[in-house]
């Protein structure tokens, strides 16, 4: 079975102080860490998982700048045995719709049963990269994967609902399939593989293996911002008579009696 | 390591190499001897399994980490983090073996490739992104002098006061840093901090593996330190004392680092502060790995404690000084789970609680932390201290 997994280095700011930088567009990431995209960590194992089931190769894409490099060496180290980069650098601005064009222009000339995506990158939230790419590739996909088994290629596929729901449906692959995290146990990379992920060549593909004249940008970012606290708590501290004479005066300022 | 694979098919001359150009170059030096293995506290714990002399032999065969079974692997990488880097093992080694950097090689290679355990993790983040491992904002790292009228440390000042991270941000330790400062202020001692402008000293997550956010922290701290005029540091904790004397040296700093216990013991000595009130309570000691084995601090505490009026020293007999064992806490142990009965906390509070003290002193707010969390969990009934605070009590 030949896997595909696209994967994303992103910044990790659940820890840090996020700020916009001065074009507006963006954050400030000179002082962020970076690390493989969490979903896209339990999309690589859940590939692993069926390469040990069933053979065949694994190949990691990454759209990025040369720093990808070190987010599809580690993927390499835990079981990965190919790796692309498509060279972000040459391609200017970005967003999902020409991602998953670049990504397709990749794909189509490598043979696949089963691609790969997280079901959500941390960083934009955008969530379209798997849907889109499936219908470039004229192939069915399934969204926020919870379980997958694959019998005579057609794989029995979970999804997770709203409330707590499952579907279960089947696809005939090759299929696409964006995985939520939890649906495995990811693996650490052992220190042999790292090894030989460390001498492993990655693939980088750029302009001169893809057009740029026919790709779109559909949307474009206007503006980012931290929204401004939308509710405010005050406590109000003195005597009884002093807080309850403050909190009359606030309902009456408010108009709310 | 399992024996279920041949020993030909798992020897790798690769990864020894790689291993060694990480750091582990002692695994020539060791003879297989054991004795390494007869200190570590996993042997007194005894229901993990941690043989740590085959470790060398491991290393220079190019066998550790190495299985392929993700499960193996998962156990392979668990026992390499179960050394908490206490250093009993290099103290006794005839042949001065340091183990806990040959297992750093491993763990380094791990870390860049997202390989380890995911608490750990989160507490390298952490320190990157704000600077301490609790993940608390970086702009109140001084909030708990607040009250006290600590001045900025700036040029002209002679000590720079460094607290720690868990004294600057957990409840209960910032009684020890702010005990420490009633007490130099009490002393007349010319001293300030820089609160938002520091970072964690790093100790734990160089011995983590994670050298690259440990050198970039290191690197931050030492500039801003150097930018104040910074010369002479004060520190709570043993293990900002081992990062400042020992590992910042290594990328050109220079400051002169005293152990808090180093500088109350030197004013009592000097008669600039005199503990006179009554402390009628038996004490235990517990030297902390860092201050003690690490660093030879072993008499400073103890003279600050044999001082206090009313209070009775006792010892963990056999287990004292060089041979004090781990609180369990060291090398990112402190935040790692691991199974009820495979603690090291556990048996070094028993050894504490056997000798009668009502009260542990501890100088290192590890150990607070730890002893606190241990003996709740143990449900037991003694107190923990630092030495700052009891001293304190004795003074104020
Ligand atoms: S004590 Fe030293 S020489 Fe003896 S087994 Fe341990 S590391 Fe090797
Ligand atoms: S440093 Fe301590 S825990 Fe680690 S191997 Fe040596 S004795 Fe054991």
């Amino acid at each position: 079975m030949d896997i595909i997994v696209c994967i994303k280095r992103v910044p990790q700011t659940a820890e840090a102080k996020v700020e916009i930088e001065s074009s507006g567009k963006d954050i400030v990431k000179d002082r962020l860490t970076f690390d493989i995209n969490e979903s896209d960590t339990y999309a690589l194992e859940e590939a692993v998982l069926l390469k040990e089931k069933f053979g065949g190769t694994i190949t990691v894409i990454s759209l990025g700048c040369s720093d990808a490099d070190d987010t599809l060496r580690i993927a390499l180290a835990k079981g990965a045995d190919t790796a692309i980069r498509i060279k972000a650098e040459d391609f200017d601005e970005l967003d999902g719709y020409k991602t998953a064009q670049l990504l397709s222009a990749v794909i189509k000339d490598i043979h696949f049963d089963v691609i790969f995506t997280g079901c959500i990158a941390t960083d934009d939230a955008y969530s379209q990269i798997g849907a889109t790419l499936a219908e470039l590739l004229g192939i069915p996909h399934a969204t926020l994967v919870t379980n997958i088994e694959v019998i005579d290629s057609i794989s029995h596929v979970h999804r997770e609902l709203e409330g707590g729901l499952q579907e279960h449906i089947e696809i005939f692959l090759p299929a696409l399939f964006t995985i939520q995290t939890g649906i495995n146990v990811p693996r650490y990379a052992s220190l042999i593989a790292i090894k030989r992920a460390a001498g492993k060549e990655i693939k980088l593909v750029g302009q001169n293996e893809i057009s740029k004249d026919q790709l779109l940008l559909n949307t474009q970012i206007e503006e980012l911002f931290i929204p401004p606290v939308a509710k405010q708590v005050k406590i109000i501290t003195g005597s009884p008579g002093e807080v309850s004479e403050e909190l009359a005066g606030i309902i009456r300022e408010k108009g709310l009696i | 390591m399992t024996n279920k694979r041949s020993l030909v098919d798992v020897i790798n001359p690769e990864i020894r190499d790689f291993l060694v150009e990480m750091g582990a170059e002692d695994i020539y030096k060791c003879y297989q001897c054991g004795k390494c293995s007869s200190i570590c506290p996993w042997f007194q714990v005894g229901t993990y399994d941690f043989p740590i002399f085959r470790l060398s032999l491991e290393t220079a065969l190019g066998m550790v980490a190495s299985s392929e079974d993700k499960k193996e692997l998962e156990e392979e990488v668990d026992k390499l983090y179960r050394c908490v880097g206490c250093e009993a093992c290099v103290d006794q080694c005839p042949h001065g073996i340091n183990i806990p950097n040959i297992l750093r090689a491993a763990r380094r290679l791990l870390v860049d490739f997202g390989s380890y355990p995911d608490i750990l993790k989160s507490i390298v983040q952490k320190i990157h992104d704000v600077g301490n491992p609790l993940g608390e904002e970086r702009e109140k790292r001084s909030d708990w002098a607040k009250q006290l009228n600590v001045p900025n440390f700036q040029p002209g000042i002679e000590y720079l006061y460094f607290a720690c991270c868990i004294p600057s941000y957990d409840p209960r330790v910032q009684n020890v840093a702010q005990a420490t400062v009633r007490i130099l202020q009490k002393s007349g001692c010319s001293f300030g901090i820089l609160g938002v402008q520091e970072n964690c000293c790093g100790e734990a997550i160089r011995r983590i593996g994670a050298e690259k956010v440990f050198k970039e922290v290191t690197k931050a701290n030492i500039s801003s330190f150097e930018s104040a005029g910074v010369e002479k540091i004060l520190v709570t904790s043993p293990h900002c004392y081992t990062s400042f004397k020992n590992d910042y040296p290594e990328f050109g700093a220079n400051f002169e680092v005293f152990h808090i216990t180093q500088y109350f013991s030197g004013l009592i000595e000097k008669g600039k502060i005199q503990p006179i009130k009554r402390f009628d309570k038996k004490v235990v000691y517990h030297d902390p790995c860092n201050l003690g084995r690490q660093n030879g601090i072993y008499e400073e505490p103890r003279n600050i404690l044999r001082n206090i009026p009313g209070l009775e020293l006792l010892e963990v007999e056999n287990f004292n000084r060089s041979l004090s064992v781990c609180c369990g806490a060291g090398s990112g142990a402190l935040w790692m789970e691991w199974e009820k009965d495979e603690r090291i906390g556990d048996i070094r509070i028993n050894q504490l609680v056997d000798t009668g003290a009502e009260i542990i002193a501890v100088a290192c707010p590890y150990c607070l932390q730890m002893f606190e969390e241990t003996i709740k969990s143990m449900e037991l009934n003694i107190e923990v201290m630092d030495v700052a605070e009891i001293l304190w009590e004795s003074i104020g």
